[in-house]
């Protein structure tokens, strides 16, 4: 699986008569991490959307030759979507969040129990897991859904700005630990983020979208593109991320 | 103290409310959390217009009532998913409708002898025995709902994105659980009225909410305090001779303010 391709293909998305993404085309490697850069409004979440499929596009998403939305229907796909105000007052636990990943499986509750504490291990959760996750910070809220999204054995994890409001430190450890998981799993992970920061020092391929596709290529080589001044405006500073923490600690 | 309870028609008023009490517990925090509150308010007014098209028509006004029901629910659904607005807005916009429409066709029936009083506020004391059996088969079709397709409401309650990519049937589910709703708002306006329906509905539920931080305790206590309210409600109305409906609300009002209390007294002690 290691050798294919996430393949989108001249993908358009409109809400009614708004374009809000036109004409993209890319083909994403399986087993690498991608990262979606590009302004607010650019369409980030939308293309997350679309491969999720859960928006409506035209064009064509393959996933390794398949098409995405027959894949989809066979396999569910590890989803971080932007948090929601429904973390601040839904008052599931910790636990009962991950076992929402285990929905397709036809187990037993015990069998179920195992697969969840073993997932929320591997995001070094499990002390939490009666917790609600009301209560979690947002770097604690994140971990719970990669342990969600890990809990539907899916190859493919799709993440919606994951990073929002964590402070550097907490998103060092973040970029990390998707690290560790990615290869653990051989996962192929797709985030989007408008922030430069530390995106460029993890990921294996970046590329920008401003409602179209802007460049794409090599982190490296992007933060040499003249492009990234158009997008973000003309007093950006772009400073080199290196890894700032070393080993991850349980965040309680 | 309880000699209330030898009475054969306090015994059906107890029952019913009981039962009432146990479906709205149920389906109060999906409603909560969804922020659908005002959900019963829209099906309850539709509810009305539904019993004086029986009046005029000369059916089972309970009948037409729950045809209507059903119907604005699933009419609620459908306005807010395809056309993209909160339910709470389609609710404003219809309930005053249904309301004028009850009135006009209560006000055309001419001959009849109509009290509007009773549909809008009830009598939990005159309910009966078909319509305690009427409210124990909402009870099982609540209850099986909640076994099978429970899990699944709540999780896209939670997050229907993920719901969706996981394989939940979200759009179905929510259909599925307006007609629950519908169902179990018709027996609360049958019992306290269309006007204090949605207490019931919502007010055990908000109470509880406050109290709990695990979904399957704020279901319990919402059933609980639903069940506590109808109790004293209905002794407090035998022993004031208030009307009960009213009795009621006054009970799980008061409950409602407890558990703020008690909310408040929790913070307080955090700070």
């Amino acid at each position: 699986m290691n050798d294919g391709f996430l393949t989108i293909d001249s993908v358009t998305v409109r809400y009614d008569h708004y374009v809000a993404i036109s004409k993209i085309s890319t083909k994403l490697a399986l087993g690498k991490f991608h990262v979606i850069m590009g302004p607010n409004g650019g369409g980030k979440t939308t293309l997350i959307k679309a491969i999720a499929g859960l928006v409506a596009y035209e064009g064509r998403i393959e996933m390794d030759g398949l098409d995405m939305k027959k894949y989809l229907k066979k396999h569910p796909i590890g989803y971080l979507a932007q948090r929601g105000a429904q973390f601040q007052s839904f008052p599931l636990t910790v636990y009962q969040v991950v076992e929402m990943g285990r929905y397709r499986f036809k187990e037993s509750r015990m069998v179920r129990k195992e697969h969840v504490m073993r997932y929320l291990q591997e995001v070094k959760m499990t002390s939490l897991a009666k917790r609600p996750i009301s209560e979690l910070s947002g770097g604690q809220q994140q971990r719970v859904l990669i342990a969600r999204a890990l809990a539907t054995e899916s190859k493919l994890m799709i993440m919606d700005e994951p990073l929002t409001g964590m402070d550097p430190r907490s998103q060092s450890k973040f970029y990390e630990m998707i690290e560790r998981i990615k290869e653990e799993h051989s996962l192929t992970i797709i985030m989007s983020s408008h922030d430069i920061g530390f995106t460029t020092a993890y990921a294996e391929n970046v590329f920008c979208i401003n409602k179209r596709l802007v460049p794409h290529s090599e982190a490296a080589k992007l933060l040499k593109e003249p492009e990234i001044r158009k997008l973000y405006g003309p007093n950006i500073h772009l400073v080199e991320h290196h890894h700032l923490s070393s080993g991850e600690e349980e965040d309680v | 103290m309880f000699e209330f309870l030898s009475l054969t028609f306090m015994q059906r008023a107890l029952l019913g409310g009981e039962l009432i009490a146990v479906v709205a517990g149920i389906v109060g925090p999906i409603l909560l959390f969804r922020k659908m509150s005002f959900t019963s308010v829209g099906i309850s007014h539709g509810a009305f217009a539904g019993i004086a098209l029986g009046i005029l028509i000369g059916v089972s006004p309970m009948w037409a009532a729950i045809a209507f029901a059903m119907g604005i629910g699933l009419l609620i659904g459908f306005v807010s998913k395809t056309g993209k607005i909160s339910e709470d807005a389609t609710i404003g916009t219809f309930f005053a409708f249904f309301m004028a429409l009850g009135i006009f066709l209560i006000d055309i029936s001419k001959g009849y002898h109509v009290d509007v009083m009773g549909y809008l506020f009830g009598n939990l004391l005159a309910i009966s025995s078909s319509d305690v059996y009427f409210a124990a088969i909402v009870l099982l079709i609540t209850v099986f709902w909640y076994l099978f397709r429970g899990r699944a409401t709540v999780y896209s309650t939670f997050d229907e994105d993920f719901s969706r990519i996981v394989g939940i049937p979200v759009d179905v589910d929510y259909y599925f659980f307006m007609l629950v709703v519908s169902l179990v708002t018709i027996i609360a306006v049958m019992f306290v009225g269309v006007v204090l329906a949605s207490s019931i509905m919502i007010a055990p539920s908000a109470a509880s909410k406050m109290l709990s931080k695990k979904f399957s305790n704020v279901v319990l206590f919402s059933i609980l305090f639903g069940m506590v309210a109808v109790f004293g409600g209905i002794a407090f109305s035998f022993y004031t001779n208030i009307p009960s409906g009213p009795s009621v609300v006054f009970f799980i009002t008061a409950i409602f303010a407890i558990s703020l209390g008690i909310k408040w007294s929790r913070n307080f002690v955090k700070s």
